[in-house]
């Protein structure tokens, strides 16, 4: 990347941070999580171009568009952002956007389905994806972060062949998403250590709270950058490979971080009142959206028993 | 100091992996029992190849015998030979650290004297660091070595000395001055002929069956005041500098690489569920760490202070070292074609326990990373 991409995509999340910092608050998540579509914020997000970065003409780039999704993710933006730029880059419209998957004649687990002006329906090992307009919403639901996800129906869909995996496309969402988030709670951590007195000092001094958010940091660090390599792979032959090896070790990481962070702020962690929630239910749902752990470690474990035991090594010393 | 940045190797350093491979491939005699733990073989010969290619001290000044190379050129060198299971334990210490802490300090004539036969694959080093009582409290060493005119008159105790009774010389930590209320002064470095000053050297068996490690004893020792590196009194500067060094390589994720290996062969081509997603999960992880760690060498070649960001690599990798076994013998089938996967297993999973040990233990690396943290 050139310094000159470097400083547009600077400006692009510098402005943008600056939005959800303003506008994405504890009372607008509360009313998202209540169903209430937080309308102002997307007008904001789209007066300033946000749902069309990467695109053609836009004078951004898919990498920027990922910085940006991760970048939801740290700020719990509860908007179907990543879906609507997703499938802007597959089919370009305007207006909310959202995906889901592809399942008989309806379209499950659609973020903001109900809200969306275009649904795409896509499934595992397909590069067909099914582009359905105003669909209808057939049933409302929510994940378990309060995020809604619908089922609408399919019908009346178009068809349109893709040239990279969909379903490992929509689950880079997921993976730059929890990147963010892993980051905000580690952030939250560090923040509630240094604050919260008890002994007589704060628990930051505590060796114990030391090591446990040194962990934290640790697999935070792994974690953004394995996220990196996954959107590093876009243009290449080893895309869904890289994406399978992302997912799996940022979902590994969720865990982890999720359970530690909450141990560090004590009960006040377990109320609604407090916003650590929002991010750590978020992380627990996304990384089980498009594929878990599991999934993902199966698909990377089975193409490497192809390959053949002697073949490993060679497979992961890649260049980048 | 979250921030691991890509990095693209370029093509002379993938050229040279591939010569690398092929050196390998033609080297197959010294592979006799593959296992990429680092401490593990000892292999002068293969030191010597090594050393022949120019792949020991790759970083270094022409000068002094080195070849000038980068730290992604260093980097590949070393993730190939370990990941191939070559016994690299001779010259591992003297090229990865005694060799660049005699570059920053040490004396030009010292520099003379030592490096081109490291670099050779001729001189190989020990750590003279921890003692019966100093363990992870390193500035608690309590060897001593008192000035007598052009001479130095050693007394002491280090132990856990890796191939102390292999190598020819060790850098000892030590005491040139009584401890004061600051116990990080009057500590300095002093490089020991193991063969020759008359060190007394006791192999300590390990639980794994190895000797490696070694008590070394050291009784009016007289060393001459010229081996000291750097200046007298600097020595926990010094020997900070050289631990930063010995944190954020490939042998902190790799050590157990080859029960990997051998979990796939064991698996076959077509493994069960459970067998895919193992392997897939093992991957993951190590696809992760090399390229922090390779972030970590980009930082070294852009002469970048690497402590907390080098202490996290080890901490990952070091208890990912450990997790790999417990994850490879669940999925492992139980009958079959498996007494390889079984021999580096169980080799593997003894010699485990000093994975999260050697080059500063998981608690303090957790210090280091919460001090990067501004914890403390």
């Amino acid at each position: 990347m050139t310094d000159a991409n470097t400083e547009v995509r600077q400006l692009i999340l510098d402005s943008a941070a600056k939005i959800f910092t303003d506008h994405c608050d504890k009372p607008l998540l509360d009313a998202a999580e209540q169903g209430q579509f937080p309308g102002g914020l997307w007008q904001l997000v789209a007066d300033n171009g946000f749902d069309q970065l990467g695109t053609a003409g836009s004078g951004t780039s898919a990498g920027d568009m990922y910085a940006f999704i991760q970048l939801c993710g740290e700020h719990a933006v509860p908007l179907p952002i990543a879906e609507t730029l997703i499938v802007n880059s597959w089919a370009p419209g305007q207006g909310i956007a959202s995906f889901g998957e592809l399942s008989g004649d309806v379209i499950k687990g659609v973020a903001w389905g109900r809200e969306a002006a275009r649904v795409v329906g896509l499934a595992r090992d397909s590069l067909e994806v099914t582009v359905v307009e105003t669909p209808e919403v057939v049933e409302q639901g929510v994940s378990l972060a309060g995020e809604p996800r619908d089922t609408v129906s399919a019908a009346g869909g178009a068809t349109i062949t893709l040239s990279a995996d969909p379903y490992a496309q929509a689950a880079l969402t997921r993976i730059c998403l929890m990147a963010g988030g892993l980051q905000t709670v580690l952030d939250l951590g560090l923040q509630f250590a240094a604050e919260r007195i008890q002994f007589g000092r704060a628990i930051s001094k505590f060796q114990a709270i030391q090591h446990s958010l040194a962990v934290v940091a640790a697999e935070v660090a792994a974690a953004k950058r394995a996220a990196y390599s996954a959107v590093d792979a876009l243009d290449d032959n080893r895309f869904v490979f890289e994406v399978a090896a992302s997912k799996a070790r940022v979902g590994e990481a969720v865990g982890i971080v999720a359970e530690q962070v909450h141990q560090i702020h004590g009960a006040m962690g377990f109320t609604h009142e407090h916003r650590l929630h929002h991010y750590s239910r978020r992380i627990w749902s996304w990384r089980d959206e498009w594929g878990n752990e599991f999934y993902w470690q199966s698909l990377l474990g089975q193409h490497l028993a192809q390959l053949g035991a002697d073949q490993a090594w060679p497979f992961i010393a890649t260049r980048g | 100091m979250l921030q691991f940045d890509r990095v693209n190797l370029d093509a002379q350093t993938e050229k040279l992996r591939a010569e690398v491979r092929a050196f390998l491939a033609d080297n197959k005699a010294h592979l006799t029992q593959p296992n990429s733990d680092f401490v593990t073989g000892h292999d002068p010969a293969f030191s010597q190849k090594l050393g022949e290619r120019g792949w020991i001290g790759m970083t270094w000044p022409k000068e002094y015998g080195g070849g000038e190379r980068s730290f992604f050129e260093r980097y590949v060198v070393t993730e190939e030979i370990l990941a191939a299971g070559a016994p690299v334990s001779a010259h591992w210490i003297a090229d990865r650290q005694s060799g660049p802490l005699l570059l920053r300090y040490g004396t030009h004539a010292q520099r003379q004297t030592y490096l081109p036969q490291i670099a050779g694959g001729q001189a190989f080093f020990s750590i003279g660091m921890s003692e019966p009582d100093t363990g992870s409290d390193l500035a608690s060493v309590r060897t001593t070595a008192i000035r007598e005119g052009d001479a130095y008159r050693v007394n002491g105790t280090k132990i856990w000395t890796t191939d102390a009774h292999r190598n020819h010389f060790i850098i000892c930590l030590v005491r040139t001055e009584a401890a004061a209320e600051n116990r990080h002064a009057g500590l300095s470095q002093i490089i020991i002929d193991l063969k020759n000053d008359g060190a007394q050297i006791r192999p300590i068996a390990n639980m794994a069956g190895g000797e490696d490690f070694n008590e070394v004893v050291f009784e009016d020792v007289v060393i001459p005041a010229d081996r000291v590196v750097g200046e007298p009194g600097n020595g926990w500067e010094q020997v900070t500098s050289e631990l930063a060094y010995e944190r954020s390589g490939p042998e902190r994720f790799l050590s157990s690489f080859r029960v990997f290996v051998e979990l796939i062969r064991a698996c076959g081509d077509d493994p069960a569920p459970h067998q895919a997603a193992a392997i897939g999960r093992i991957a993951a992880h190590i696809m992760t760490m090399r390229r922090m760690s390779i972030s970590v060498a980009g930082m070294l070649e852009q002469d970048k202070d690497v402590g907390v960001e080098a202490a996290l690599v080890k901490e990952l990798g070091n208890n990912f070292e450990k997790v790999l076994p417990e994850i490879a013998r669940l999925a492992a089938p139980e009958r079959g074609a498996v007494q390889a996967f079984r021999k580096t297993f169980e080799e593997t999973l003894l010699l485990s326990p000093s994975f999260t040990l050697r080059g500063g233990t998981r608690e303090i690396l957790r210090g280091v990373i919460a001090r990067g943290l501004g914890l403390r």
